[in-house]
């Protein structure tokens, strides 16, 4: 019989994301000087480099996504939700993603309650934001909406797109991943399964945050939406 | 300020980037760069003790350093030490840069707490908007942190409600340091409608531990621990709140869940040396000794690097080590540790420790000899002591016939503390272990009666009108109690009486502050505290 214990991934998971990480931010770093000197937008080495940081980011994304499941599973995750002013919290999730929209020619468009403070961990809803925006990217046609404002005594946070909308397969299994089902088909797997889950961490008076999948809005696309009490 | 403003503001800042990874260093000294940093003010350290070192000559107005620096010290060991060391001042921000959220991280000690973390990678527009909030917050905070500093905290929780009116971006934190500052000054009804008033629209984690806080400084444990496991429930990785709950079940004496508590937190957390030294002292208590020799070795280990590292832990793991029948390892750690520290407290309460390990070994002659030499260095001394540390002290001079001597140890703790019942209760206890139960019982209750007279005297003599006799009967029973917190308050009271009838006079007005600091210091949760601090400022 074999006594050797079972190879065990999670113990290196959050070990080896320091040099990840490092490895990252390194290469994040070349490509955005790269970018820099590449000169006018329309060069084909102009839209390698930011296919590049868009994948680059991808990477940064799932690995954050993937580390934050593991902590959360294991109660070792720092929940920590502080005052947040939203239309800086926004701007900063768009520097994420403004290299890429640029190089693809997408234009961005914020709606935002003015003076509008609320409380949430920024680095998750950050993490929920960029993913979506990303995704968005992805599928729209030339526009993506941020909107951001209280309704009904909750903060609802929604990203738009003038694409042609969720299927209904995706509609559907967004609300299986809200419930919590493990599933695991495709890479939409993971970013609304962290969405689903980071947002339910922000309770407030009985009420727990939520995502949700809509098609229609502004736009005429795709709607994701976060609510947070 | 302006965009332009702060953007010229960041451009012509000093910058260190301190990291052990060379791609890492280059990296974020780019990001600098391309933020208009002129590549002249950006210096870059590798480790610990060079950042340490790079701190040393030059001030910079910000830090970049990461947390984790291969090995040695950490980022928070840096700034810890940075801190501790005045090498950085209020304004210097501070950011830590880190490759993921972990609750080491985000949730260490408050000395160690940095501006902001920012998750790799960092980036132009993340680090930009990340100064100016910093900025911001510091602009917000310099007056009340000053008031703070010269411990003027009326005026601080007075800054704090000026603020709170136009600085929506930092109200929360305003409210919290308000709070803070009520509680440290007896004002404890007032914080606790505060704390309300915020879980009344919120549930806010902060404001909870706040009104378990209160709970406890009323010592209704219960109801603090209560609202603690409640907390720790909803919000796992609150690491503070752990720390209250083990308190609070240490003090209803429900010594195994107090553990459970610790394990808990130890198990988010394990790099917390205060944490560990927690699991320590208690393991000790209750002789579950080889885990108390692991809790305090991993201190010790633990705070090797860090500026604030106590011999507590040495002392903690000698007492274990003799008690787990090893004295010659005991004395070697008391060894070690008169090597790495230094002043009279220290080489007090490690004689004290040194005796107890002879006396428990059985050499009743070298625990004699150990027990004179500290009987003679406290005649000499002048160094506030714990009680709990005192009454040790006591119980060897007692046990080893240095008689005279231990009486008079625990008579003065008796009247310093004539209305404190654990503290009574403690020295009864060591009276009995030591064969002096009645006799001890006659004395505690004489020490306590004479302590009682002597603060009613100058009270009753400042009623008569006589304050002159009245302050010099306030002095002479200070000099014998100088820890007794009523009779520090008492005095205040009658001296301030006295300015108001006849004039202030700065020597006294400096006499009756540091005594009412004395008294805060040792029972903050003093509500006369504040009424006479208000009252001195109008003499001033």
């Amino acid at each position: 019989m074999n006594t050797q214990p079972k190879p065990d991934a999670t113990l290196f998971l959050a070990s080896s994301v320091h040099d990840m990480k490092n490895s990252i931010s390194v290469m994040l770093g070349s490509v955005q000087r790269f970018l820099a000197q590449a000169g006018p937008e329309q060069t084909e080495f102009h839209r390698d480099m930011a296919q590049m940081l868009y994948e680059i980011q991808l990477i940064n994304g799932n690995l954050i996504q993937l580390l934050t499941l593991y902590k959360l599973g294991n109660d070792l995750y720092p929940f920590n939700a502080e005052t947040q002013e939203i239309a800086e919290f926004a701007h900063t999730a768009v520097s994420h993603v403004q290299p890429l929209l640029n190089s693809r020619g997408i234009r961005i468009e914020l709606d935002l309650e003015e003076n509008c403070y609320w409380e949430f961990d920024g680095d998750l809803v950050n993490g929920i934001i960029v993913n979506a925006m990303n995704n968005a990217a992805n599928y729209t046609r030339s526009t993506i909406h941020l909107g951001v404002a209280t309704v009904a005594g909750a903060l609802e946070i929604r990203v738009e797109d003038d694409g042609s909308g969720f299927p209904q397969r995706m509609l559907d299994e967004g609300l299986a991943a809200m419930r919590g089902v493990d599933f695991s088909t495709g890479s939409t797997g993971l970013g609304l399964y962290f969405a689903a889950v980071s947002a339910r961490l922000h309770r407030n008076r009985q009420e727990e945050g939520s995502i949700r999948l809509e098609n229609g809005g502004r736009l005429g696309g795709g709607c994701f939406i976060v609510r947070l009490p | 300020m302006s965009v332009t403003d702060d953007n010229k503001l960041i451009a012509n800042s000093n910058y260190l980037v301190v990291d052990d990874f060379p791609g890492m260093r280059g990296t974020l000294s780019m990001v600098l760069r391309n933020c208009g940093v002129n590549p002249k003010n950006i210096d870059t350290a590798s480790n610990g003790s060079e950042a340490i070192k790079t701190l040393s000559r030059k001030k910079y107005d910000v830090v970049l350093c990461d947390f984790n620096l291969g090995d040695g010290k950490t980022g928070a060991h840096v700034l810890e030490e940075a801190k501790y060391r005045s090498l950085i001042g209020p304004s210097c921000c501070w950011i830590m840069v880190t490759a993921e959220k972990t609750t080491d991280t985000v949730m260490g000690s408050a000395e160690s707490q940095p501006d902001a973390y920012l998750i790799k990678p960092v980036t132009e527009a993340i680090l930009i908007s990340r100064l100016q909030k910093i900025r911001a917050k510091k602009e917000s905070f310099i007056e009340i942190d000053r008031a703070i500093a010269g411990r003027d905290y009326l005026q601080a929780i007075q800054l704090c409600d000026e603020r709170a009116i136009n600085d929506k971006a930092n109200a929360i934190e305003l409210l919290r340091v308000k709070c803070d500052l009520l509680t440290r000054t007896g004002q404890s009804d007032k914080a606790r409608a505060t704390y309300e008033n915020v879980l009344a629209s919120r549930d806010v984690p902060w404001a909870q531990l706040g009104l378990a806080r209160i709970h406890m400084l009323d010592e209704d444990f219960e109801s603090a621990a209560g609202l603690l496991e409640q907390l720790v429930d909803n919000n796992r990785s609150y690491l503070e709140a752990y720390d209250y709950l083990a308190e609070a079940h240490q003090a209803l004496g429900q010594n195994d869940k107090a553990e459970a508590t610790l394990e808990r937190a130890l198990a988010l957390s394990p790099n917390s040396h205060v944490r560990q030294r927690a699991m320590g002292d208690l393991s000790l208590k209750t002789g579950k000794l080889d885990r108390a020799e692991k809790a305090f070795r991993k201190t010790v280990t633990l705070a090797e690097h860090s500026v604030r590292k106590s011999p507590e832990a040495y002392l903690g793991l000698a007492k274990t080590v003799s008690a787990k029948s090893n004295p010659q390892e005991a004395l070697n750690v008391l060894e070690q540790m008169n090597k790495k520290f230094s002043g009279e407290e220290v080489r007090l309460k490690g004689k004290s420790v040194e005796g107890l390990i002879y006396h428990q070994s059985g050499n009743a002659e070298k625990a004699k000899e150990v027990a004179q030499e500290l009987s003679s260095m406290l005649e000499s001394s002048s160094t506030r002591i714990d009680s709990a540390a005192k009454r040790e002290m006591a119980e060897l001079l007692l046990a080893t016939g240095e008689h005279e001597k231990g009486l008079a140890l625990l008579q003065a703790e008796v009247m310093n503390n004539p209305e404190d019942k654990a503290n009574l209760a403690a020295v009864r206890e060591i009276f009995r272990k030591t064969g002096f139960e009645d006799q001890g019982a006659v004395l505690v209750e004489a020490s306590r009666k004479e302590a009682m007279d002597m603060m009613n005297a100058g009270t009753l003599l400042a009623k008569e009108g006589d304050f002159a006799q009245a302050i010099d009967k306030l002095r002479s029973a200070l000099e014998k109690m100088p820890a007794n917190v009523r009779l520090l308050l008492n005095s205040a009271h009658i001296m301030i009486t006295y300015m108001e009838k006849s004039g202030a006079n700065a020597d006294l007005i400096n006499e009756v502050r540091r005594n009412l600091l004395t008294a805060n210091q040792l029972a903050p949760a003093e509500q006369r505290f504040l009424l006479l601090m208000n009252r001195l400022k109008v003499l001033e």
